[in-house]
């Protein structure tokens, strides 16, 4: 049959010039012209020319685009795959052949092949394995075979440079592919088998089953420096022992590849991403700049499961409702998997500068080495608060520096949920320094669990107890 | 068997023949043969067909590898006489050309500001952007983006893919972004050095597509606390080749988001990939995020290879063979580098009349915006000069603050690299009579502190308090 899919002048050869119009760029005798005949032609039968995207490898191959008269991506060297992977992704109903030669797929391409292969997305590989490396001139491939003289191995492949691999083989023994077949291109009958092969590999795509793969056993007549004809006999009695042909897998899977396109509704892109109209109530009458002036800096440090980042993030939430700036940064590294949890703060009337707090305002301190570590550099006028459920020994702190002890997890216990001894925190935050209104705080808690609202009576409770546990305090 | 006699006998046109004679062997009547004369305008010798016997198996043909080699003889046309372009056509193709479905702007009303990290911005200014792809492999500390991303795209029908390295993530943003699709994704420095190569090919081809580096300390594995030592990379080493692409540089949550959008628009715009390049520290920070007035509902460029008969005829290539083609091609990107100098942003703190101006970006440019404030406390007149892109350098907005600038201080969690940039800005403006450039520089997680630079500036004046 006469092929529609090939491009009726090769203007991209040499700008269709002269016999380039109509020619190849191949060596006479090539496998390549081939495999991409077959292809056309099935490209054809199938009637999806105008689905169809080809990408063209770096190889002998390398202009596939001069020839096919579909849509054309050329990749990388052995990207191949992983460049089809984000055509078939960005247009689902799109049919994406990746072409690739032995140097291309199964030598610096491996990792791309096998991990797309096992990802199974439906895409169909053509693997032209013609054991060696054409467009470079004739250098040694991963399918070159044992003892085989090549530019990079001149006395012959050697155990020294590794065995050929067999791709058919290793890429049939993954989960995700389908269908796994070796073909070969050396007399009518493999002809005729590479190009059902071909076929069945592009229909298997159409029918949205999975990814398929065809690796063609070709002719490089010009690096075998044979004669055409002695190609096809080098294949069949040299290549053919070692890449047994045949179908590798052929799994019956149903049709499962989704072609939706994604969603671009305002409505749900906005419940996606947690946008809401409705404004949280305003509680403070002002910036509270008796904690400090223009910008608070405070700092929350305990162990992992502290809750220190939670709280931090709470105190973010309350300020920013408040038509504040308010800014949060976990100390994070080594350290914060060591089990210390650090937590910087600031919240500013206009604009936090610097978000991180080496010199606080106000510190909450969950255990003891955070409250030594921490604890001189608060600033005079400044606020420590820390958990006298777990530390009993305080060190001198500078001058000026107003030090509560709340019993925070021993409360927490004692609501029968250690994890909300943060909220006790919160708590005495806002009792000791009186930052932001209750409300502000109590909002931004509600806010924080509105998927988990059967949490919010114990959160509020927690935080009435942290309340409550300074001004015991400060009556003691 | 008429169905035999019916079979159409093959032809070739002499020039469009290789002489390989794979037909030779294949044909079962012995049809063809090793031709003996040379053709003048290959140099190769065709083969030569005598039909006497041929029963129109075609198998010949099959084993043909020209697509314009051996094919079946046309029908009720003298093939002789046929020159190949009214044999085959005269025109490369009958595919359409294919134009611009533009992108919608869809309005957004007002919201409550969101209380974000900074990565988590980055990947809402993503969606509102219209991005529903994303390629990335996780690396901290940038994972956050990933992961939100990997949350919500299934949930806007999106695809969230995780690669098996960087390099088969940016070459998927290569085939989904020449597909004409938004695509991004999330990395941190070694896995930006990872992404190089395909950044260069998305250049050479034209392929959109953006890059939120989380900067992390180096070289090699270093750690995972904030540095901006990838700058030489996306301003002066995107890969092989004469590359460029445009560096977006956040300071705060809020412009995680905005500039990530806008780095959608501007790849689409110059049809390249966009770097936003931020840091480790702002990546992790939380803050408040006000959304924009407006979200994208993109369309599909007329370039891209989307497959379909729209767009069957587009190509994404960087090869060009031939060195004048090459050599065109570089000067149109050139010219397209050059195009983008419109696209310089600043952000300038108090430099009105600065005799002191800091120039910082990312956070160490928060710390030194306090710095400005706290020298300004003590009467030295500073301001903050803060590029907001990288490339283009806003050289246009530095100018006229050199004219009373007495005093340069980079601020930089790097040895260096911003200070470059800022040289090599005014030495390519013609620039010649600055102050001598001075520093405050940090490496390894380490960021400027502002006492620090408060301490720097103000050891160089005479304070009057
Ligand atoms: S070098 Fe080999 S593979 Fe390459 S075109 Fe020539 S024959 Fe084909
Ligand atoms: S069509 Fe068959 S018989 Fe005729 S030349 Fe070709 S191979 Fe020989
Ligand atoms: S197979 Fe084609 S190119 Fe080769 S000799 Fe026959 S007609 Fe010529």
């Amino acid at each position: 049959m006469t092929t529609s899919s090939f491009y009726s002048r090769f203007e991209r050869h040499s700008h269709g010039e002269g016999l380039k119009g109509h020619a190849t760029h191949y060596c006479p005798g090539c496998g390549h012209g081939l495999a991409h005949k077959y292809l056309a032609e099935a490209i054809d039968e199938l009637g999806i020319q105008d689905r169809t995207v080809a990408v063209s490898p770096v190889g002998c191959s390398v202009f596939l685009y001069y020839y096919f008269d579909v849509g054309n991506t050329q990749a990388a060297h052995g990207r191949a795959p992983a460049v089809a992977i984000g055509h078939k992704l960005a247009n689902p109903e799109s049919i994406v052949v990746s072409y690739q030669g032995d140097g291309d797929l199964a030598s610096i391409g491996l990792a791309e092949i096998v991990s797309t292969a096992q990802l199974g997305i439906p895409i169909s590989v053509v693997f032209v394995n013609n054991a060696i490396y054409g467009m470079t001139g004739g250098q040694m491939a991963p399918t070159t075979l044992m003892g085989q003289r090549t530019a990079t191995s001149p006395d012959g492949r050697s155990a020294f440079m590794g065995q050929p691999t067999k791709m058919a083989e290793l890429i049939s023994g993954l989960d995700g592919p389908v269908y796994v077949e070796r073909v070969a291109l050396f007399n009518a009958k493999q002809r005729n088998r590479a190009k059902k092969a071909i076929r069945k590999a592009l229909q298997i795509q159409v029918e949205g089953r999975g990814f398929a793969f065809v690796e063609v056993l070709a002719e490089c007549p010009t690096h075998l420096k044979a004669t055409p004809e002695e190609a096809e006999k080098w294949v069949e009695e040299q290549m053919l022992p070692v890449f047994p042909l045949g179908v590798k897998k052929d799994e019956v899977r149903e049709p499962w590849w989704p072609t939706h396109r994604p969603t671009y509704d305002r409505e749900t892109v906005l419940k996606t991403i947690g946008g809401g109209e409705e404004h949280a109530p305003r509680a403070c009458k002002g910036f509270p700049s008796h904690v400090a002036r223009h910008d608070i800096s405070l700092k929350l440090a305990g162990s992992g499961g502290d809750g220190a980042q939670t709280a931090a993030m709470l105190i973010v939430r309350a300020g920013i409702n408040e038509g504040f700036d308010a800014t949060h940064i976990p100390a994070y590294g080594p350290e914060s998997r060591g089990g210390t949890s650090y937590a910087d703060v600031h919240v500013a009337d206009t604009e936090v500068l610097s978000p991180a707090s080496p010199k606080p305002n106000v510190l909450i301190a969950f255990n003891a080495p955070s409250l030594v570590k921490f604890g001189p550099d608060v600033l005079p006028g400044g606020t420590i608060i820390y958990d006298s459920s777990v530390i009993h020994e305080l060190q001198p702190f500078r001058a000026g520096v107003k030090v509560v002890g709340v019993p925070m997890a021993e409360i927490a216990v004692g609501l029968g949920k250690a994890m909300v001894k943060n909220i006790v925190a919160l708590g005495a935050l806002q009792a000791v320094t009186e930052i932001f209104p209750k409300e502000t705080f109590l909002t931004a808690i509600r806010q924080a669990l509105k998927d988990k609202c059967a949490l919010i009576p114990l959160n509020e409770e927690a935080f009435a107890w942290g309340i409550k546990a300074v001004q015991q305090v400060e009556v003691a | 068997m008429p169905a035999t006699k019916e079979r159409p006998k093959p032809f070739v046109l002499p020039e469009f023949c290789k002489g390989c004679g794979r037909c030779i062997s294949a044909c079962p009547k012995h049809c063809i043969s090793e031709g003996t004369e040379i053709n003048p305008r290959t140099g190769l010798v065709p083969v030569v067909l005598n039909l006497e016997h041929c029963n129109g198996c075609g198998l010949c043909i099959d084993a043909c590898p020209e697509p314009y080699g051996l094919r079946e003889t046309p029908v009720d046309q003298d093939y002789e006489l046929l020159d190949p372009e009214k044999l085959f056509g005269s025109r490369m193709t009958d595919a359409p050309e294919p134009v611009d479905h533009p992108d919608e702007a869809v309005p957004l009303a007002q919201m409550e500001p969101l209380v974000l990290k900074g990565n988590y911005a980055s990947a809402v200014g993503a969606l509102l952007a219209g991005c529903r792809h994303f390629f990335g492999y996780p690396i901290t500390p940038s994972t956050e983006g990933a992961e939100l991303m990997a949350k919500l795209l299934p949930k806007l029908d999106g695809v969230f893919l995780q690669a098996v390295s960087e390099v088969a993530a940016v070459n998927m943003m290569y085939g989904c972004g020449g597909a004409g699709m938004r695509c991004m994704t999330f990395t941190s420095s070694p896995g930006f050095s990872l992404m190089l190569e395909g950044i260069s090919y998305m250049i050479g081809s034209e392929v959109p597509g953006v890059f939120v580096d989380v900067m992390r300390g180096g070289p090699g594995l270093g750690n995972i606390a904030p540095e901006q030592a990838d700058i030489k990379l996306a301003c002066r080493g995107l890969g092989h080749g004469n590359t460029h692409a445009i560096v977006l540089v956040p300071s705060t949550p809020q412009e995680m988001l905005d500039l990530t959008m806008l780095a959608f628009d501007l790849a689409f715009k110059y049809r390249n990939p966009v770097v936003v390049l931020s840091d480790g520290y702002l990546g992790q920070m939380t803050g408040k995020v006000t959304l924009p007035a407006q979200m994208v509902k993109p369309g599909i460029p007329a370039w891209a290879v989307w497959g379909d008969r729209e767009h069957r005829r587009n190509l994404m290539s960087s090869i060009y063979l031939s060195e004048p083609d090459l050599e065109a091609w570089n000067v149109h990107l050139n010219e397209k580098y050059e195009a983008m100098k419109v696209e310089q942003r600043a952000d300038l703190f108090l430099c009105d009349d600065a005799e002191v101006v800091l120039v910082a970006c990312n956070t160490p440019s928060r710390m030194a915006k306090g710095a400005v404030e706290a020298l300004r406390a003590q009467g030295i007149k500073a301001g903050l000069f803060r590029p907001m892109t990288l490339f283009p350098f806003p050289i246009d907005s530095l100018k006229p603050v050199l004219s009373h600038a007495r005093r340069l201080v980079v601020v930089e969690a790097s040895n260096g690299q911003l200070e470059d940039e800022v040289k090599l800005a005014l030495a390519n403006a013609g620039v010649r009579d600055y102050p001598e450039i001075e520093h405050v520089r940090h490496f390894g997680g380490v960021l400027p502190q502002l006492e620090e630079i408060v301490v720097k500036v103000a050891a160089g004046e005479e304070v009057t308090v």
